[in-house]
């Protein structure tokens, strides 16, 4: 599809509803007091939730508005083109054969739910016994009562981590690049919050019947001067004297969540944008994701790893269509085994659509976990039994 | 007058001798075929549909339009949804080869020359019944026949690009719409999700079958002759892909039985032999027939016409109708080892998965005299392959008779030559145990 106009599109609604969350940000939801930051179960459970909770209604109904109207906007410009209008607005009742779930992927979703519930809700049931150690994960630290502490509060302020005591220091190195070695981005795909909502978008889109924006290179190759502008406002603007939590759209979600009065500030914005595009494409904010990239630094020295069969693939090209991180060399690839890259966030959807046996298999520390079967594949078709 | 009813007459004349001749050869090729030993049980509704075509000279028994395709980077799912039956034109027909030696230039390839006759005869049902014929442009003489064809009926070309990019796959894509709205004028029907998905269905359940097939034949060695797997494969151009999936449920059911029994297709180890390169399309059956009657095994089968036309499931990652059409462009591009992409290196991955997976020690590569792209690649397969110390033979052939006594020689030759091979090892692993 035409993806020069899905971006034009996109990038205009987002400027329009950017104007409307600047309103947002300066519409005062409450007095901001000493202890707003305090939550408990009980707060939680009571009326007053629904009051902490409207900023992020509003982010939501804004996101939705924002989709609908990209949606509208693209039937209208598909209109003139000859080739898809005849094709466009006719019913979609029916059901694409869709494969049967994989035991992977159901453990990938329940981890996900389970550990974002735990994220933003787990210190207020279970306590914070583990608050001491860091995870990097983009799981808002403002969210005081989460179970465990996130290193990107810490790697976007650089200058307050070298004032805490020694101990501290080295726990959170200790932590965060243990955690880094043992799973990778593994945690990006498994873990991370942010991944499950944008996860959630796509699946939303995949239930409507909603294309999205296929994979093309020239889409990810702008997509990494933003990366690396993130990172640099990530681990540099604490120096200057800036905020990189007032740009982090995570910031939007569980503070808020988690029952904590905030306001919608830059992030709220930028977290609408997420949305909506992480609707139209799968995973786009963790292309740009700075502590993501952080982490696919260390990929040689991580435990879990992509392998291929070389002679098995047939250059089908299904994983790079299916990959949400827009990794072309893992069908590209002719000659090593090891195909695990930097972006990749170990979710496994290639090795779920590889249709040839044994030619991709997710490996932590050499164990395969995921192998790619064309049984698999087929298996949406198996003939019906009489 | 009288020379308007002579030349009539002529014509009769000419087109009854051109049945006579074509029933002939394909009928000759049919008992061929089945007078090879070791047949699976349930061959008998492929081997009928290719009697009904080429021996009665019957069209498809469809109620729905037919749409003629020349190639299998044209997806058939399209089709389907559109409420149309597709059917392979490609063709390898002698008598037809003859007349079309006339119309085509000398150096066109003989499938090209059996397309470009059978279409001026006018007398192949199968031909004459098609409502449109798409021609992927995949070669100079695709080409020039599309323009041909046009003449005589619809046509449809598609342009093939060179290499696998995304951009190509983009472009790629809105020619598939532009097939899909081709068809949608043509058949009347609309192609919906709903259409698409149903269509999705039907031709994966053959690739089902076909993978269950493929399966049993790699697990089993020597489980049913590649003759007859190939007749198989080229009956699926002119049966419903649904009539093709239940007929091979029941050659799959026969062969599960053979492997459970241990029962082979013969007790000798008999030297297995890949065929790769041109399409061989029945009747022109005459190189499996040769090497399977001269004591080989065709074992592995890498042609367009073959197995590999369905080998490669269509994977939708995006559950909308642009992602199933997203989903056939890259099913009918990335995957497809066809010559006609500049860049091929995959093919001889393929080639070497092959080889593995089924044991081969020998590869025929098949050339049609005047098909230039498959001759430009033996060279690099013949190095690729001695490397692994598989011996490549390079057959040159026609759409006639004439050099069957020649190919014979060489195919005795190269079997003898394997034989040859695999000896010794037997004699030293017969001493070891001694």
């Amino acid at each position: 599809m035409k993806i020069k106009k899905k971006i034009i599109i996109a990038a205009l609604s987002c400027a329009v509803l950017g104007t409307i969350a600047y309103f947002a940000y300066v519409f005062p939801f409450y007095e901001f007091e000493q202890n707003d930051y305090d939550t408990s179960l009980d707060k939680i459970l009571s009326l007053d939730y629904l009051k902490t909770l409207a900023p992020l209604f509003i982010i939501i109904g804004l996101s939705a508005i924002g989709i609908v109207t990209t949606l509208c906007l693209r039937k209208q410009m598909l209109k003139k083109d000859k080739t898809y209008s005849r094709f466009a607005g006719r019913e979609k009742s029916g059901n694409a054969p869709m494969q049967k779930p994989v035991p992977f992927m159901v453990i990938r979703w329940i981890m996900m739910i389970g550990f974002g519930f735990m994220m933003i809700w787990g210190g207020l049931i279970f306590g914070l016994k583990m608050s001491s150690v860091s995870i990097p994960i983009l799981s808002c630290p403002w969210n005081t009562e989460q179970m465990t502490e996130s290193s990107c509060y810490y790697l976007s302020h650089l200058n307050e981590l070298f004032e805490l005591p020694i101990k501290s220091i080295l726990l959170f190195f200790g932590s965060t690049l243990l955690f880094i070695v043992l799973l990778g981005r593994t945690i990006c795909g498994f873990l991370c919050p942010m991944g499950l909502i944008q996860d959630i978008m796509d699946k939303i889109r995949q239930k409507t019947k909603n294309e999205g924006i296929s994979a093309n290179e020239k889409l990810y190759s702008t997509l990494t001067p933003i990366k690396w502008a993130m990172l640099l406002i990530f681990i540099g603007l604490c120096f200057v004297g800036g905020n990189f939590c007032n740009f982090c759209p995570a910031v939007a979600v569980s503070p808020i969540l988690a029952g904590m009065s905030t306001s919608l500030y830059v992030s709220g914005f930028l977290m609408i944008f997420v949305l909506i595009g992480s609707f139209f494409k799968r995973r786009l904010f963790c292309n740009i994701c700075p502590l993501g990239y952080i982490i696919g630094l260390f990929h040689k020295i991580s435990l879990f790893r992509i392998k291929k069969d070389c002679t098995a693939c047939t250059e089908c090209g299904a994983c790079y269509e299916a990959c949400p991180m827009g990794i072309k060399q893992i069908y590209t690839e002719r000659g090593k085994t090891n195909v695990t890259d930097a972006n990749c966030i170990m979710c496994g959807e290639c090795v779920k659509c590889c249709p040839e046996d044994n030619a991709l298999s997710l490996t932590c520390a050499g164990l395969k976990l995921y192998t790619s079967s064309r049984k698999d594949i087929i298996s949406r078709y198996t003939p019906k039994k009489k | 007058m009288i020379t308007i009813t002579r030349e009539q007459e002529r014509k009769a004349r000419q087109d009854k001798r051109f049945i006579n001749k074509q029933t002939q050869t394909a009928a000759k090729y049919l008992r061929r075929i089945d007078e090879l030993s070791g047949a699976p049980d349930g061959m008998k509704p492929f081997l009928d549909t290719l009697n009904r075509i080429y021996v009665e000279m019957q069209g498809l028994n469809a109620t729905q339009k037919t749409i003629g395709t020349y190639c299998v980077m044209a997806p058939q799912e399209l089709i389907y949804a559109a409420g149309a039956v597709p059917v392979k034109l490609c063709s390898g027909n002698y008598t037809a080869f003859f007349v079309g030696e006339d119309i085509a230039p000398r150096d066109a390839c003989p499938l090209v020359k059996a397309v470009a006759g059978f279409k001026n005869t006018g007398l192949m049902p199968v031909y004459e019944d098609c409502s449109l014929m798409i021609v992927p442009v995949t070669c100079d003489c695709k080409k020039k026949i599309a323009g041909m064809l046009s003449e005589q009926c619809e046509v449809m070309t598609m342009h093939i690009p060179t290499s696998k990019g995304d951009d190509e796959i983009d472009e790629f894509v809105s020619q598939l719409y532009d097939m899909a709205a081709r068809l949608e004028d043509i058949t009347g029907n609309q192609v919906t999700y709903d259409s698409l998905a149903e269509a999705f269905r039907i031709t994966g359940r053959a690739q089902y079958e076909l993978s269950e097939f493929i399966r049993l034949k790699k697990g089993n060695p020597y489980l049913i002759r590649g003759t007859h797997a190939m007749t198989i494969m080229n009956a699926a151009a002119y049966m419903h892909a649904e009539d093709w999936a239940a007929a091979l449920h029941e050659v799959n059911r026969s062969l599960k039985e053979r492997a459970g029994n241990g029962q082979r297709v013969t007790n000798k180890k008999l030297p297995r032999i890949l065929l790769t390169g041109s399409p061989i399309v029945f009747p022109n059956m005459k190189i499996p027939l040769l090497i399977e009657e001269m004591g080989g095994i065709v074992a592995g089968d890498e042609t367009c016409m073959g197995e590999r036309g369905l080998y490669d499931p269509p994977v939708i990652t995006d559950d909308s109708f642009d992602g199933m059409m997203r989903a056939l462009a890259n099913r009918s591009l990335r995957p497809c080892p066809c010559p006609t992409f500049a860049d091929n290196s995959q093919r001889i991955y393929r080639l070497k998965q092959l080889i593995k997976d089924n044991d081969i020690q020998g590869v025929i590569y098949h050339v049609l005299r005047g098909c230039l792209v498959y001759d430009f690649e033996y060279k690099r397969i013949e190095e690729e392959l001695g490397q692994l110390g598989i011996p490549v033979i390079r057959l040159e052939s026609d759409y006639n008779e004439e050099d069957v006594e020649q190919l014979r020689i060489r195919i005795e030759a190269f079997i003898e030559l394997i034989k040859l091979k695999q000896e010794p090892e037997k004699h030293k692993t017969g001493r070891r145990y001694l």
